[in-house]
């Protein structure tokens, strides 16, 4: 079968007005598995995103990026090339391999509690005031501080580290550019911080995720210190915008399903996980990743040639009525298959088990104390509903939940 | 005891076939094929496969 031109619906994702959660991205993939794009093909299906993700014959679409926006030289140019995230084959294995045991899932479930203990603290800064600006009161501190947490950085310089990844991340913006003197100059006080952690680590090895990956050995073959430094600093910049906005958005999807938000409040350990999986399959804050064809190959009707960019749409994909019932809307008995918010294949998000873990201590923990979640009139703000998404301010009105004395003794 | 890798669950991302190479491959179709048995000295990277399966659809079966 041929598809014409005309067939293939259209859509222009760099038009100011676009936005991933809209009836044209809907529309666009009930009428067609993909679109095309001012920039690149974006696959829309649910079927078709599942396959290409994982295509031996792509490879991560985003290693010239600063390039392509005219940065060619610095700090931030030079550690983008050499970071996981762009390398390919035996070169990005061999380190996934060296630090994936770092991110076992046994590892970081013992982390939990720390997780839990720090919700709560949050929580309780705010529970009194009847309304909290959500990113600022926990989004924000909450990512920050599950990095410290993680990395053994003390919990009290999480505004520096929020501040200095924000700064690194405005690298993933159009206007990349315009900051790159900021960008480089916040890339090396990250670098001191990681140096200094794994010069720590490497004289007072601890029982630590740092220490796991500064001792990581394959067969003689263990990361350098540069290699080091490139992944911690992956890790920050990788780790805090992502789980911060993702719990945006988790709360936005689930102040419009009140009805959820009690399920989850009722039966938090059983239903922590669906929480998860369910907002991040609705609401993801990454809401494309991006590849690049290296082999050329045919997928249904459309061949593709090396070089072509492909957007893997996981907004479209996660809400596909051919695979979803009920397919916007949260619903935390529901059997679901599996979203591709992190990503798939061989670049897979490495930090997934930490990000899943850490939202699977947030949400319940605020479950458990506020209800009757109303966003304030006014009082919210988002990023362009594209790349990668979420509020920049969300502030949010509730009533403390009865039980909630007795919860906390 | 034997590898076995549930395929109900398996969504053929391919991180054990970086973690344990010996032990799983992705074929041309990017599908996931494996072996069964194994020696004593790939268990550690067998083990470090169980860990990043994204989908934790990996398991080892059999006696002890």
């Amino acid at each position: 079968m041929t598809t014409t031109a005309a067939e293939v619906p259209y859509l222009d994702i760099s038009h100011t007005d676009f936005a991933m959660a809209s009836e044209a991205v809907r529309d666009a993939r009930d009428a067609h598995w993909y679109a095309r794009t001012n920039y690149g093909i974006a696959v829309l299906a649910y079927a078709d995103v599942s396959t290409l993700m994982k295509s031996p014959r792509m490879i991560q679409g985003s290693a010239k990026w600063p390039q392509h926006h005219g940065v060619h030289d610095g700090l931030f140019h030079d550690w983008w090339a050499r970071n996981l995230l762009v390398l390919e084959g035996e070169d990005h294995h061999r380190i996934r391999r060296l630090a994936n045991p770092a991110f076992s899932p046994r590892k970081i479930k013992a982390l939990g509690h720390r997780f839990d203990e720090l919700a709560e603290e949050l929580i309780d800064q705010w529970i009194d005031d009847g309304e909290v600006e959500f990113v600022e009161g926990f989004a924000a501190p909450f990512a920050t501080r599950v990095l410290c947490i993680m990395l053994g950085i003390d919990e009290d310089e999480w505004p520096i580290i929020n501040r200095l990844a924000s700064t690194v991340g405005a690298a993933l913006g159009v206007n990349i550019k315009q900051e790159i003197e900021e960008i480089d100059a916040a890339l090396e006080e990250l670098h001191r911080y990681a140096d200094k952690l794994i010069s720590d680590r490497q004289q007072n090895p601890k029982d630590d995720f740092v220490t796991r990956l500064v001792d990581a050995n394959r067969d003689g073959d263990s990361l350098s210190d540069a290699q080091l430094q490139n992944l911690l600093v992956l890790l920050i910049f990788g780790g805090m915008d992502t789980t911060r906005n993702q719990l945006g958005l988790a709360m936005q999807s689930f102040i419009r399903q009140p009805h959820q938000w009690e399920l989850l409040a009722s039966r938090p350990a059983e239903l922590a996980e669906a929480a998860v999986e369910e907002s991040l399959r609705v609401n993801p804050t990454t809401r494309w990743v991006t590849r690049e064809v290296a082999e050329a190959f045919e997928h249904k009707d459309l061949k593709f040639q090396p070089g072509d960019t492909v957007h893997m749409f996981t907004y479209a994909s996660g809400t596909d009525p051919e695979v979803f019932s009920d397919p916007t809307r949260i619903n935390l008995e529901a059997e679901r298959k599996p979203h591709y918010a992190f990503g798939g294949g061989v670049h897979h998000c490495l930090g997934h088990f930490v990000a899943r873990s850490d939202m699977q201590a947030a949400l319940p923990a605020l479950a458990a104390r506020i209800t009757n979640l109303r966003v304030v009139d006014g009082g919210d703000e988002w990023m362009p509903d594209s790349g990668n998404t979420g509020p920049v301010r969300l502030r949010i009105a509730f009533d403390k939940r009865d039980n909630t004395s007795q919860n906390q003794g | 005891m034997k590898i076995w890798v549930d395929r109900n669950i398996c969504d053929n991302h391919g991180q054990c076939a970086i973690a344990a190479p010996d032990n799983f491959t992705m074929d041309d179709d990017g599908v996931l094929q494996y072996k069964e048995d194994f020696s004593d000295d790939e268990l550690e990277y067998i083990e470090d496969a169980i860990d990043v399966c994204p989908v934790q659809a990996i398991f080892l079966k059999g006696e002890q």
